[in-house]
C-alpha cells in the first residue's frame, strides 16, 4: 500500500495517514468498516482519517482529552445494576466514549433508514394484531406461545385501542454487519428504547473536540430528529400544549442520566411513579399547585411495573389505576403498554413471513432468525447441533437452570451440563432459542495512538411523527471488548461510539430553532412536581448546612491556632464550637473530648458521621441527582468539585493550619455555588424552594449560634466566634468602634433586616418566596405556611436587642421549624392526603 | 347442588385511610359446570365510584374507589350458585406427558382458555427447579398425564402439612415448598410451578369449598373458607381438569369457582391500593350453605 493509492484525495499529511492505516491489523473472519474486501480503505473513512491526520499526534491526543473532559464535566454516567428496586445504590460509571466515530456514507445510510422505517411499520401492524383481532394466531401464522411467553404480553391491554391510535412512538433496531457484508437486524427495542440521549451526548462531546473536522465532513445533524420526536409526542395528545412527562424508575436506574438529559433537552417533565396519581379516569401529576393533568407519558419503566393494581403487584414504580386511564383513553403512553412483547428472541424467526402477510413486502434488512425450540422441527435441529450453537432464553433472561444471564455456548459445557441442557430443551423448549454464533464486522477504535478493530452493534432510532417515521441520522454504537458482539451491553469493558453519517452535500447547520411565529411566548416553564420541590428544598437545606459546618470547622481551626500561639486559656470558644459540631451529628457520640485538630478533621472528612461536611455534601448531591434535569451542568460540576474538596485524601494527621486551609477552600466552592444559584438560576418555583430551604436552614443555625455564644458575660472569644460564624466581622467593626458587646451583636445577627446573614433578613426572603408560590385554593385565604411566616416577621419586627433573651430566640427557632413542616405538608408528597400507597390483599 | 355463599372480608387499619382503589373478584361466573343464579357485592363504607369489567381471563372484576376517611372496611359478597360438575371418567384418558406437551404448543389461538397462557412462569408461580423435580417423580415415561396428575395431588396432600400459620398471602413459593407446609394457595402454586416446569399447562382457580362438619356436630357459622386449586390441561381431547391438591380430590360439586388465572395475582378475591395507613388486620369469613 502506498500513500498514493491510499489517498485518492489530497491530504496535507499523507505520510501520517499511511502510518496510521498500516498499523491497523484486521481480525480474520470478520469484515471491517474501514478496510474493504479489496484491502483498501473506504473513501468515506479516508475523509475522516485524512482530516484527523491534519493534526499532529499530540494535537489529536489533546482533542481526545477535550472530549473526555466534556464527558467528565457533564457527568454522563450510567449505573451498573439490573434491579430497579434494589436497595443499594449501584455504582455510577463514567461514560466510556470511543474517540473514533463509526463513519457511514449517505448512500448506505438511506438504505438503512428505509429498512428501519419499514420494520417500524411492520412491528406497529404486528402489535395492532396481537392486541386486536389476533388474525395471525387464528390463521396459524404465529404460535400463541411466542407471544404468551413474554412477561411483556399484557393481557389487560387486549382489546384496548392504544390512545392516539399508535402503539410505537419510539423504536430502535440493533444492527450488525454480517460476514456477507450485509446489515442484519439483531434485535428490536420496542419497550422503551434507551441510548438516543447518550448518542446525543456522544455527539456533543466529539463534535466539540473536532469542530472543524465535524463541520467540513458534512456530518448529518441530530437535533432535527429530536425536534420531530417531541412534536410527534405532542401530536398524540387531546389538548393543545399538552403536558408531556418522562416517567423514570428513579435515580437507581441504569440509564437515569439519560432520563434527566432527555427530559431537559426535550423539555419534558421528569416524573417518578409516586408523582403521578389516577383520579376520575385521568392521570395527574402531583405538583405544588395541586393535581395537574398529564397528557402524554413517555415511559422508561417496563410496562409490567406500570400499574401495581392490574399488572405486577410487587411494583413500587408504577401508578395504581394507570391501566384504567389507558382503557379510558385519557392518557397516551409512549410506547403503549405491552409493546415490549416484540422484543422476544422467539419472535425473530417469524418476522420475515409476517412481513409479507402484514405489509406485503419482503424485509429490506434481514434479521437473524434463531430457532425457537417450541417447535418440534426446530427443537430437533437444535438438539442435534447443541455443540455448535448458542442457546439463549426465548423471552430474554438466561437459560433456566444455568447461572449465566446470557446465552449458553453448547461447546463450552461439561458432558453432565450438556445432558441437563438437552433435558431443558426437551421439557422447556418453549423457553429457549438456539442460534448460530455470528461474526460481526469490526470498526476502528483508538488505542494509545494506534487503531484497533473491534466488533460493534449499532442501535438506530426511529420516532413516529404526524408525517410518518423519522430516523435519527446517526446512532448509538456499542463496541465490544470481546470478539463476539451480539449482546454488547454497556457494562464492563464496552465502549460507546458516535455514528457519523456523511452527507454528499453540505448540511444545514442547526435547525433546532422553530419558526418564530409558532412559538407562544411564556415566562414560566410549567408546574413543579411536588417531589422535585421537596428535593430542591432539601438541596437548599443541605448546602446551607454544609456551609455552616465548614464555617464552624474553619473557625475552630483558627481558634486552635490562636490559642496555641497566645496560650490563652480564657476562651472556651473552641469547646463550644466542638459542641455545636457534636449537636448536629458531625462528630460521634459525645465523650469528654477536648477540642482539637483531630476533631475538626473528623467533622470535615468523616464518612460515618451524618453531620460531617463530607456526609452533608453527599446528601446534597443525592438530592441534586434526583432533580438533575433542573440544574445546569455548571451547578452539577461545582457540586462535584465541592465533593472533591471535602473528600479525605490524606492518610496523615492534619495540622490546624491544613484544616483551616481545606475548610477555606471548600467554602470558596460553596460561595461559587451560591453565586451560581443567585445569578444564573431562573426565578421559577424550583429556585424558590431551593432558596426557602437555604433560608430556613440559615435562620435556624444563626439562632443556634446566638444561643450558644451569647450570655450577658460572654468572653470576647465567644463573641468573636459568633461574628465569624455569622460572617459579620467587618459589618460589626465598621458600625461599632467600641469592642465586642452582646446587645449590638444580637441586633446585628438576629434583628437587623439589612444584614444578609441575619435571621430577620432570612424571614423577609421567606415571606417573599411564600407570597410568590401558587396557592392551592382560589379563595384568597392565607395558607398555614403563609400565616406562620407573617407571625414570625411581626414578632421579629417588634423585638428589641436589649431584651432579646434565649427564650425568645428559641421560640423563633421553633417557629422556623414549624414553618419548615408547614411548607413540607403543603407542597411535598408527605402531606396527610398523599401518604404513600400500601397494598391490601385478601386471604386465599 | 345449589349453594348460598356469603363471603365477608373485613379490614381494620392502624390509621384512617383517606383514599382506596380496589379490584374485587368476588362475583362467580356461569360456566365450567356451574350456573350463577344471583350475585351481589356490598361494601361498608359505600364506594365513591364503582364499575364492572370482565378481565382477560373472563373473571368479573368490580373496581371501586373510596374517598371518605375510614379505619374499617367490609366487603360483603353473596351469591347463589348451582354446581353440577361431571365426574372424571372411570377410564382415564391415556395421553402421555409428551403428547400433552406437544399439543399444548400447537396453535389454539389466544382465547382466555388457550393453554398457551398457562405454560410459562408467572409472578407468583415462577420457574422453580426443585418443584419441577418434585413433580417429575409423578410422571414416569409412558404414564398417562392425568394419571400422573392424580398421583401428584395425592403426594402433595401426604407430603405437605396444612398450616395456616406457616405462610402468608405474600410468602414466596420456595419458602412453602422448602417447609413442605402452607395453605391451599401455596399447594396450588407449587403444583402449577412444577407442572409448567415439565411443559404442562396449569391454571390457578380461586373459589370456595363446602366443608362437611364432623358427623353429629352442627355446622359452625363462618367455618368454610376461600379455597384454591388447579386446572390442569390434559391434552386437546380432554382439555382442562380441575384438581384439588389440598384435599387430593378432583374438583367436584363441592367446589365453587370464583376466578381463574395464571396464579393468585390474577384471581385474588380482594386487591387494592390504600393511602394513609401501613397497618392492617384482615378477617375473612365464608359460609357455603347447601340449599338444595
Amino acid at each position: 500500500m502506498s500513500a498514493t493509492t491510499l489517498a485518492p484525495r489530497h491530504f496535507d499529511h499523507p505520510e501520517r495517514l499511511d502510518a496510521l492505516l498500516k498499523g491497523y491489523q484486521l481480525l480474520s473472519g470478520a469484515p471491517d468498516e474501514l478496510i474493504g474486501s479489496d484491502g483498501l480503505p473506504r473513501p468515506h473513512w479516508l475523509r475522516f482519517f485524512g482530516g484527523l491526520t491534519n493534526l499532529t499526534a499530540e494535537e489529536i491526543e489533546r482533542r481526545f482529552n477535550v472530549s473526555d473532559q466534556h464527558i467528565r464535566d457533564s457527568g454522563v454516567s450510567h449505573r451498573i445494576s439490573t434491579d430497579p428496586e434494589a436497595d443499594a445504590l449501584p455504582s455510577e460509571r463514567a461514560w466510556p466514549l470511543s474517540h473514533v466515530p463509526l463513519v457511514l456514507p449517505e448512500s448506505e445510510w438511506r438504505a438503512i433508514e428505509a429498512g428501519v422505517i419499514q420494520r417500524a411499520e411492520l412491528l406497529e401492524a404486528l402489535l395492532a394484531d396481537i392486541y386486536g383481532p389476533g388474525r395471525l394466531f387464528t390463521d396459524g401464522l404465529l404460535p400463541p406461545a411466542v407471544v404468551t411467553g413474554s412477561a411483556e404480553f399484557l393481557r389487560p391491554m387486549h382489546g384496548v385501542k392504544a390512545p392516539g391510535g399508535r402503539y410505537l412512538q419510539l423504536y430502535a433496531a440493533d444492527l450488525g454487519r454480517g460476514p456477507d457484508g450485509r446489515w442484519w437486524v439483531l434485535g428490536d427495542r420496542t419497550q422503551a428504547p434507551s441510548g438516543a440521549g447518550y448518542a446525543l451526548e456522544n455527539r456533543v462531546a466529539l463534535s466539540r473536540a473536532f469542530s472543524e473536522l465535524y463541520r467540513d465532513m458534512n456530518v448529518e445533524r441530530l437535533a432535527p430528529f429530536f425536534q420531530s420526536m417531541r412534536a410527534g409526542l405532542a401530536s398524540m395528545a387531546q389538548r393543545m400544549e399538552p403536558r408531556i412527562c418522562l416517567l423514570t424508575p428513579g435515580a437507581m436506574s441504569e440509564t437515569y442520566f439519560e432520563h434527566t438529559y432527555l427530559a431537559r433537552y426535550l423539555g419534558l417533565l421528569l416524573v417518578e411513579g409516586a408523582d403521578l396519581v389516577m383520579r376520575d379516569g385521568l392521570i395527574h401529576i402531583r405538583t405544588i399547585e395541586g393535581l395537574k393533568r398529564a397528557d402524554v407519558i413517555m415511559r422508561r419503566i417496563d410496562a409490567d411495573f406500570a400499574d401495581p393494581l392490574e399488572l405486577n403487584a410487587a411494583s413500587h414504580l408504577g401508578v395504581p389505576g394507570l391501566m384504567e386511564a389507558v382503557r379510558a383513553g385519557s392518557v397516551v403512553i409512549a410506547n403503549a403498554l405491552g409493546s415490549g412483547v416484540l422484543e422476544a428472541n422467539a419472535l425473530l424467526s417469524f418476522i420475515p413471513h409476517l412481513s409479507r402477510t402484514l405489509i406485503g413486502e419482503d424485509l429490506a434488512i434481514p434479521n437473524i432468525a434463531p430457532w425457537w425450540c417450541g417447535q418440534a422441527k426446530e427443537r430437533a435441529l437444535v438438539m442435534d447441533r447443541v455443540e455448535d450453537l448458542a442457546i439463549a432464553g426465548a423471552f430474554g433472561g438466561g437459560v433456566p437452570g444455568f447461572a449465566t444471564s446470557g446465552a449458553v455456548l453448547g461447546a463450552s459445557l461439561s458432558p453432565a451440563d450438556k445432558d441437563r441442557l438437552r433435558r431443558t430443551i426437551e421439557e422447556r423448549g418453549v423457553d429457549l432459542v438456539g442460534q448460530e454464533v455470528v461474526r460481526l464486522s469490526t470498526t476502528p477504535t483508538w488505542d494509545e495512538g494506534r487503531l484497533t478493530p473491534r466488533p460493534f452493534v449499532m442501535r438506530v432510532f426511529a420516532a413516529a411523527t404526524e408525517h410518518g417515521w423519522r430516523v435519527m441520522p446517526g446512532g448509538f454504537c456499542r463496541i465490544s471488548d470481546r470478539l463476539d458482539a451480539r449482546a454488547v451491553s454497556m457494562r464492563e469493558g464496552a465502549q460507546s461510539a458516535d455514528v457519523w453519517i456523511l452527507a454528499d452535500k453540505p448540511v444545514e447547520p442547526m435547525t433546532l430553532l422553530p419558526t418564530a411565529d409558532k412559538v407562544r411566548i411564556r415566562r414560566f416553564t410549567g408546574t413543579l412536581p411536588s417531589r422535585a420541590a421537596d428535593n430542591m428544598f432539601w438541596l437548599g437545606r443541605y448546602l446551607e448546612r454544609v456551609e455552616a459546618t465548614l464555617r464552624i470547622i474553619r473557625c475552630l481551626a483558627a481558634q486552635l491556632i490562636e490559642a496555641g500561639a497566645t496560650r490563652d486559656l480564657d476562651t472556651r470558644a473552641p469547646q463550644k464550637l466542638a459542641d455545636l459540631l457534636f449537636a448536629w451529628g458531625a462528630l460521634p457520640e459525645k465523650r469528654s473530648y477536648v477540642a482539637s485538630a483531630n476533631l475538626a478533621a473528623r467533622a470535615l472528612h468523616s464518612d460515618t458521621d451524618y453531620g460531617s461536611a463530607f456526609c452533608l455534601v453527599r446528601a446534597a448531591r443525592h438530592a441534586a441527582s434526583v432533580v438533575r434535569e433542573r440544574l445546569s451542568p455548571d451547578t452539577w460540576q461545582i457540586l462535584n468539585l465541592l465533593q472533591a474538596r471535602v473528600e479525605d485524601d490524606a492518610d496523615v494527621l492534619l495540622s490546624e493550619a491544613e484544616i483551616l486551609d481545606r475548610a477555606r477552600r471548600a467554602l470558596q466552592v460553596t460561595s461559587a455555588l451560591s453565586g451560581l444559584v443567585q445569578e444564573n438560576m431562573n426565578r421559577v418555583a424550583g429556585w424558590r424552594f431551593l432558596d426557602v430551604g437555604r433560608r430556613i436552614e440559615r435562620a435556624v443555625n444563626t439562632c443556634r449560634y446566638v444561643r450558644q455564644f451569647t450570655t450577658d458575660d460572654s468572653p470576647s472569644g465567644d463573641l468573636d466566634a459568633l461574628l465569624d460564624l455569622a460572617d459579620c466581622q467587618i459589618t460589626y467593626r465598621q458600625r461599632y468602634f467600641v469592642g465586642l458587646a452582646v446587645a449590638p451583636i444580637r441586633d446585628l445577627v438576629v434583628l437587623d433586616p439589612h444584614n444578609p446573614r441575619s435571621v430577620a433578613f432570612q424571614v423577609e426572603r421567606l415571606s417573599e418566596h411564600l407570597d410568590m408560590l401558587p396557592p392551592l385554593q382560589g379563595d384568597g385565604m392565607p395558607e398555614a405556611q403563609r400565616r406562620l411566616v407573617s407571625l414570625l416577621a411581626a414578632e421579629m419586627g417588634a423585638a428589641e436587642a436589649v431584651t432579646l433573651d434565649h427564650t425568645t430566640i428559641l421560640a423563633f427557632e421553633q417557629r422556623l421549624l414549624s414553618l419548615s413542616d408547614a411548607v413540607g405538608a403543603r407542597y411535598f408528597l408527605q402531606g396527610p392526603h398523599a401518604a404513600r400507597a400500601g397494598k391490601i390483599m385478601g386471604l386465599a | 347442588m345449589i349453594y348460598d355463599v356469603t363471603h365477608v372480608t373485613a379490614y381494620e387499619y392502624g390509621s384512617p385511610i383517606t383514599f382506596a382503589r380496589c379490584a374485587l373478584r368476588l362475583t362467580p361466573q356461569t360456566g365450567a359446570g356451574q350456573v350463577v343464579l344471583s350475585a351481589e357485592v356490598a361494601t361498608e363504607p359505600p364506594a365513591a365510584t364503582r364499575s364492572e369489567r370482565i378481565c382477560f381471563f373472563g373473571n368479573r372484576v368490580t373496581m371501586m374507589t373510596f374517598d371518605t376517611p375510614h379505619t374499617e372496611a367490609r366487603f360483603i359478597a353473596k351469591a347463589r350458585v348451582d354446581v353440577r360438575r361431571p365426574p372424571l371418567p372411570m377410564a382415564l384418558p391415556d395421553e402421555t406427558l409428551d403428547r400433552v406437551r406437544e399439543e399444548a404448543i400447537a396453535n389454539h389461538g389466544l382465547s382466555p382458555t388457550s393453554p398457551a397462557h398457562f405454560l410459562f412462569p408467572s409472578h407468583r408461580a415462577p420457574d422453580y427447579p426443585p418443584a419441577t423435580s418434585y413433580v417429575r417423580e409423578s410422571f414416569p415415561p409412558e404414564r398417562a398425564a392425568l394419571d400422573g396428575a392424580l398421583d401428584l395431588i395425592g403426594r402433595i396432600r401426604r407430603d405437605f402439612k396444612y398450616d395456616p400459620d406457616a405462610t402468608k398471602v405474600s410468602t414466596p413459593l420456595s419458602e412453602a415448598f422448602e417447609g413442605r407446609h402452607g395453605v391451599c394457595q401455596d399447594f396450588a402454586h407449587v403444583m402449577i410451578s412444577g407442572l409448567r416446569g415439565l411443559g404442562v399447562p396449569a391454571a390457578y382457580v380461586s373459589g370456595y369449598i363446602r366443608t362437611i362438619p364432623p358427623s353429629g356436630r352442627p355446622r359452625l357459622e363462618g367455618a368454610d373458607a376461600t379455597h384454591a386449586w388447579v386446572n390442569v390441561w390434559c391434552g386437546q381431547r380432554v382439555g382442562w381438569v380441575g384438581l384439588d391438591p389440598t384435599n387430593a380430590i378432583p374438583a367436584d360439586d363441592d367446589h365453587i369457582v370464583l376466578a381463574t388465572g395464571r396464579d393468585y395475582s390474577d384471581a385474588s378475591p380482594v386487591d387494592g391500593i390504600i393511602f394513609g395507613s401501613r397497618e392492617q388486620d384482615v378477617d375473612v369469613s365464608v359460609d357455603v350453605i347447601p340449599v338444595g
